[in-house]
């Protein structure tokens, strides 16, 4: 039986802590919980708990949204994707369509989905219509997102692809020599498909404590526990503090799904720029499930450099962990959940939605 | 994104299961367990439709405990 949080915490606050540690967090859903049970509040202020690179919305390139909305805006297309992406705004002017969920009011036939099983019944219950994929995911997603198309989906069935690995995110900012904490909480789900071992580097090459964790207040503390006491006692290792489900080698039919259907490469993260090694591809037995080989491109291909973060918005810093979401210089002024500039304030992974969920109102100007 | 909610077995036929969770049920793929054996009864961490590992009763009801907190909290 695990200790309760409040034990942990107790635990925490009798470590023998240094002046300032930093530690970070890789996941929107360990970001929700942590901010959702008031842990920032109750531990000592020594310790910074930071949201790092954690939601796929928010880091899906601006140009592969656009490429969403005139395909399905110019082609007869029946476009699907996950609820988050539909409010995800582009780059251009308010008089153009700036999102999926304007370009559905402006008549293109979209459609938000909960599974990649719903995007094959679509494309069965509309044979004589092509269906799209957008889909947009970490590794948790697109094991699923696999699946379905290693299981033998519909031949109407096309993908435009935008999912990214997270943890050559966190080693880009390892290698980035300022990386801006000083402990790692890995993401449990991740870990769950992948494996614990996939974070290893942190501490092998890096010499960082880290610690995969669930999503409870007592898994995420005894996640924080471990980290600091490795701190502390200068003792490194990859801990996991979420057991139950994180097995030591992940899940390997899962594993072996993605690697059926997907190739890695290089790929550019909204706002960040190109991450060696973090981006899915079809593999060449799915290439003719490619939305671009199918229908061609659609304006995405020419904004890979323009498009980036809306003006004035922070995004960028936020999801790196450079900045609090409340520092950014339009938090709660142009930006908030009902009018959202940026994407770290539309998605329920993203940082800036979860702390003005949870009440997060003052702005904290660096 | 990353968030799996666990449910509990209620029929298994092939790689589908129906799966029950506080009274809402929904079709899950076991595909990427095929290399486990599932029963009714079991529990399973479900993610966007697909079940992702097998999990306790007992984790699977702290899980959902931490899932009434952190709504609770998103709509005060």
């Amino acid at each position: 039986m695990m200790a309760s949080a409040k034990t942990w915490l107790e635990r925490i606050r009798k470590l023998p802590l240094p002046e300032k540690i930093r530690i970070m967090n890789v996941c929107g859903g360990h970001e929700r919980s942590i901010s959702a049970a008031g842990i920032r509040g109750a531990l000592p202020p020594q310790i910074e708990l930071i949201p790092g690179p954690g939601c796929p919305v928010c880091i899906c390139p601006e140009e592969d949204v656009y490429e969403a909305i005139h395909l399905a805006l110019e082609e007869d297309v029946i476009l699907v994707t996950f609820g988050d992406m539909l409010r995800v705004p582009v780059n251009v002017s308010r008089r153009d369509v700036r999102s999926l969920e304007q370009a559905r009011a402006a008549g293109a036939d979209i459609r938000p989905i909960a599974s990649p099983t719903e995007a094959a019944a679509i494309a069965r219950d509309n044979p004589e219509r092509a269906v799209v994929f957008f889909a947009a995911g970490f590794e948790t997603t697109m094991a699923p997102v696999a699946a379905m198309l290693c299981e033998g989906a519909p031949e109407n069935l096309f993908m435009l692809l935008s999912g990214r690995l997270t943890w050559p995110a966190v080693a880009m900012l390892l290698d980035s020599g300022e990386p801006g904490f000083d402990a790692l909480i890995a993401p449990g789900h991740v870990a769950t498909v992948m494996g614990p071992e996939e974070w290893s580097f942190v501490v092998e090459q890096h010499g960082l404590p880290a610690a995969v964790a669930g999503f409870t207040s007592e898994s995420l503390l005894a996640a924080m526990y471990s980290v600091l006491r490795q701190y502390i006692e200068d003792r490194r290792f990859l801990d996991n503090c979420y057991p139950e489900v994180v097995r030591e080698d992940g899940n390997p039919a899962a594993r072996a799904r993605l690697e059926q259907a997907f190739d890695v490469g290089d790929a550019n993260w909204r706002g960040i720029g190109t991450i060696p090694g973090s981006g899915f591809a079809l593999k060449p037995w799915l290439a003719q499930r490619d939305s671009v080989t199918a229908f061609g491109h659609h304006g995405g291909e020419e904004r890979k450099r323009a498009g980036q973060m809306p003006k004035g918005c922070d995004c960028a810093k936020v999801v790196l962990g450079k900045i609090y979401p409340n520092q950014c210089r339009i938090y709660g002024l142009a930006c908030t959940p009902r009018t959202p500039v940026g994407p770290c304030m539309v998605s329920d992974e993203g940082a800036c939605r979860i702390w003005w969920s949870n009440g997060i109102r003052n702005r904290d100007v660096a | 994104m990353c968030l799996a909610i666990p449910m509990q077995i209620l029929e298994v036929d092939g790689f589908n299961a129906r799966c029950e969770a506080k009274g809402v049920e929904r079709e899950v793929s076991l595909f990427m367990l095929q290399d486990q054996t599932v029963e009714p009864g079991e529990f399973v961490m479900v993610h966007v439709g697909y079940a992702i590992q097998k999990v306790s009763a007992e984790d699977a009801r702290s899980s959902w405990e931490l899932f009434d907190q952190m709504l609770a909290a998103e709509d005060a």
